[in-house]
């Protein structure tokens, strides 16, 4: 599918130095899992995509970057368009090949479909951007693990229920693993795969 | 007197002052000229675009006179200057079967299509100084010296030559020599090495890259023990080919390949023995090596290391350095080398500290132990004397 | 315009493309503690071996808001810590300093500054030899299997025959450890005075090794032990000596033989911790 050019919308102002800062907030956010960060260094994001999102796109995805977008993003024009343009990243079919996933939170699919990666070549797994409704430090999630000193609260909303459990469980086939950004509107949170979860009832 | 070291920042800018004014050597003797180098001193330049990894003889030139003339330091400048460059593409792969040649010789065969071509070589000069370069005369220009050669006959020899078919593919219509690729195996755009790190096993076109880029030196000293007994090398020199190919390049917009320009290589076809497999019936394989400008020495080595790190895929016993290919792949790169083993000239005083620390105790543990050893074995031998 | 735009080279040298390749890495990195992560490892205008790794991840991480520490040994004027300080100056024009305090980002060889590392900070460790098991079995592809098992009783083997022999550890710097419980890391060649400063440390730790091309990380508040058995603990060098300078009795120095007859004093290998001690001795606040 060509890009089309009147879904088009602009990028970083300057992509140079904007992507630094974008970098650094994913960086900070995925060394201490659960901590809040705010990135605004885009005016806009294509229809369909948080301004957070875009951002990390903007940053991370490019040519050798193969993503997966989940259903209603894979049919946006505006998102696709803008991606081809912007990243010329490979937009795939196969969630298993994906370096990158780009989804809705109410379209997620089985945690099991992605890449995890291999025992020689952890790395090698499918990195999770999930764009969710309402991010907050409220207690609902207890997270600990590396990069919290001792226990840090965060909730996240509209995350289906598979998702959460299989999150959770699968922090037991460490090093395997996804690594996960969640994104709302300019806010930015990671959970690396070494984050523990309790879930309170 | 011990001084120690300190003011880094402007030891720093003397130094280089110091290198600067070494470089140019007496300023009563005329300056040498990038395109002089380019010109005069052009295997040098073919070396330098070899493991630095751009055609481009007029920056390896630079490079080599950025580096007085030191070849690995010339290379290290052409590849930190070669990252930064953005990529356009990939090129499509050479044809050379359709190379312009200007040398091509085999050693399998007494003559053959398209016969030998001796070309320009060193191969059968006589060693001896020749002192008419010293006292900056002009060597002979006639191809024969002392003969009565028209001069009409150099520039026959010297015109590009037809196109002529590989001495392999003769070999390939009888089926004795290995197919390049094995039947119904994809023609798959090679991994870049010089964007992705290698993980081993390396397949063939990433261990191929490798050695175009490696140590001229390490290759042929490789080759050398390879062919001594240290790797089980009993090679024929199938081909050798020197001239110039087409470069193409398939535009996305176009879709359909244009010349983007020539690249004078030269091309090394080996020819080894094989006693054949479970699978595979007795036949003769190949080992190959391709390399910018007139480089001979560089692609046999690389054709002969490259045919020993194929023992493995072959089913051969793998017993020597030269068939082990992290052995050789990790060790090839000479700025990787140059730079590993110059950087024990940096400070190492910590760590050096930490070990004096360490031997200064175990030195005083010893000396105790044995005193209180002996201490021991006095008390005792006081004891029996009681 | 800053000076980067002024010398042709893009903002800190290395190109986006890269950038983004090392980002991605340095993610992977983080969220797998202690695990080396293969990179695309660029040519940089130094030599190998010489912090060409910490210089690419310095490289990606940098921005315009950063100031810069670059130490070599401990001390910011030794000459490849000026080279690599001038490197950044000049090709991303950022603010430089040399206080251990003042710094966003600090590249290092061979140290952990004394002074202790706070959240928010970036240790950027330059690493020749990545892999803690590499003298044991040279083969990337066996170390790979070993590190997926999490088969270490090589090491462990090998420490301990220094115990059968002396009685205790002889590894003095380059001291293996394990990090989160999982991976065993290499964590550079520091001395092991320096490996307990790297348990449950505030900044985040980067390692860089150009050559072997790979990096990995320590998040922040992470746990990192240095091997040891049971009855024979880890233990880190101490000296009867004080510092001459600043008079510390707790920090890692360096001998430096002083005349002919090889005579020798003792001071800070952390020159700014140094400093920082000698101003307030003169100045108490």
């Amino acid at each position: 599918m060509a890009v089309i050019s009147n879904t088009l919308i602009a990028g970083f102002n300057d992509p140079v130095q904007d992507a630094q800062q974008v970098f650094r907030a994913a960086l900070k956010a995925m060394s201490e899992p659960g901590t809040l960060m705010a990135c605004s260094f885009t005016k806009e994001a294509p229809e369909g995509l948080d301004n957070s999102s875009w951002q990390l796109a903007l940053t991370l995805f490019d040519a050798d970057t193969k993503v997966w977008l989940s259903p209603a993003l894979a049919q946006n024009d505006a998102v696709i368009s803008n991606l081809r343009f912007h990243c010329q990243c490979p937009l795939i079919d196969n969630t298993a090949e994906a370096d990158f996933a780009l989804c809705n939170a109410d379209e997620l699919p089985f945690l099991a479909d992605f890449n995890w990666g291999n025992a020689e070549y952890p790395d090698q797994s499918t990195s999770l951007i999930v764009q969710v409704p309402a991010i907050s430090d409220e207690p609902f999630w207890t997270l600990t693990g590396p990069g919290i000193e001792t226990q840090r609260s965060l909730r996240i909303a509209g995350l289906p229920e598979h998702f959460r459990a299989d999150l959770i469980r699968s922090r037991q086939r460490f090093p395997l693993g996804i690594d996960t950004f969640y994104c709302c509107g300019d806010q930015l949170v990671a959970l690396p795969r070494t984050t523990q979860i309790e879930e309170a009832c | 007197m011990y001084v120690a070291v300190k003011g880094g920042e402007k030891a720093i800018d003397n130094a280089h002052a110091l290198m600067r004014s070494q470089r140019r050597g007496d300023s009563k003797v005329a300056e040498l000229s990038v395109e002089q180098i380019r010109q005069q001193l052009p295997l040098a330049v073919d070396r330098v675009m070899n493991e630095g990894s751009v055609y481009d003889p007029e920056l390896a030139a630079l490079a080599l006179k950025q580096a007085s003339g030191d070849a690995v330091e010339a290379i290290f400048l052409l590849r930190a200057y070669r990252t930064t460059l953005p990529r356009f593409g990939y090129s499509e792969p050479l044809d050379t079967e359709n190379m312009q040649i200007e040398r091509r010789i085999s050693g399998t065969f007494k003559d053959l299509p398209g016969g030998q071509i001796l070309g320009s070589t060193y191969d059968y000069t006589h060693r001896l100084l020749d002192f008419a370069l010293l006292a900056e005369g002009e060597a002979p220009s006639s191809p024969a010296e002392g003969s009565c050669t028209e001069a009409g006959e150099l520039e026959d020899s010297l015109c590009e030559l037809e196109a002529c078919p590989r001495v392999l593919e003769l070999l390939n219509k009888e089926g004795l020599i290995e197919q390049s690729r094995q039947p119904g195996e994809a023609d798959e755009t090679p991994r870049d090495l010089t964007r992705e790190p290698v993980n081993y096993p390396a397949e063939r076109a990433v261990r191929l890259q490798n050695l175009i880029r490696g140590d001229e030196g390490f290759l042929l000293s490789l080759s050398y023990a390879a062919m001594r007994g240290y790797g089980d090398s009993h090679p024929f020199a199938g081909e050798m080919r020197t001239g110039r190919v087409s470069v193409e390049l398939v535009p996305e917009e176009l879709g359909f390949p244009i010349e983007i320009g020539e690249v004078l290589v030269t091309e090394s076809e080996m020819v080894n023995q094989f006693h054949g497999s479970k699978e595979q019936p007795p036949q003769f394989t190949r080992g190959y090596g391709l390399a910018f400008g007139r480089a001979e020495r560089k692609a046999m080595s690389v054709a002969l290391v490259e045919r020993a790190l194929r023992a493995g895929e072959l089913g051969e016993e793998v017993l020597y350095p030269t068939q082990d290919q992290e052995f050789v792949l990790s060790h090839t790169d000479c700025v990787s080398a140059n730079g590993f083993v110059s950087h024990l000239k940096l400070p190492h005083y910590v760590d050096f500290q930490s070990e004096l620390e360490m031997i200064r105790r175990l030195r005083r543990e010893i000396d105790t132990g044995e005193s209180s050893a002996r201490q021991a074995n006095e008390s005792s031998e006081e004891d029996n004397r009681r | 315009m800053n000076a980067a735009t002024a010398t042709g080279y893009n903002f800190a040298y290395l190109d986006e493309q890269s950038k983004r390749m090392i980002r991605r890495a340095i993610l992977k990195g983080v969220a797998i503690p202690g695990y080396q992560v293969p990179f695309g490892g660029r040519e940089m205008p130094l030599p190998h071996g010489w912090g060409t790794g910490g210089m690419q991840v310095t490289a990606s991480v940098i921005g315009e808001a950063d100031r810069l520490k670059v130490i070599d040994q401990g001390a910011d004027d030794t000459t490849n810590a000026v080279s690599i300080r001038r490197f950044f100056a000049s090709t991303a024009g950022v603010e430089t300093t040399e206080q251990t305090a003042d710094a966003t980002l600090i590249q290092t060889r061979h140290r952990i500054p004394e002074r202790a590392l706070q959240e928010n900070q970036i240790l950027i460790y330059q690493v020749p030899i990545p892999e803690p098991l590499r003298f044991i079995e040279p083969r990337e592809s066996e170390t790979r299997k070993m590190h997926a098992l999490s088969e270490y009783g090589a090491m462990q083997v090998k420490l301990y025959e220094d115990v059968a022999r002396f009685g205790h550890i002889a590894t003095s710097y380059d001291y293996p450890v394990m990090v989160n419980g999982r991976y065993m890391m290499d964590p550079s060649p520091i001395p092991k005075f320096d490996n307990p400063k790297m348990d449950m440390m505030p900044a985040l730790q980067l390692f860089g090794a150009g050559f072997e091309k790979r990096i990995y990380a320590v998040p922040p508040y992470t746990k990192v032990e240095s091997l040891d058995f049971d009855d024979y603990p880890f233990e880190v060098q101490s000296w009867e000596e004080n510092c001459s300078i600043c008079g510390s009795n707790h920090s890692f120095l360096d001998e430096v033989i002083i005349d002919d007859a090889g005579s020798k004093m003792f001071v800070c290998s952390d020159t700014d911790y140094c400093r920082e001690r000698v101003a307030q001795q003169e100045n108490p606040a």
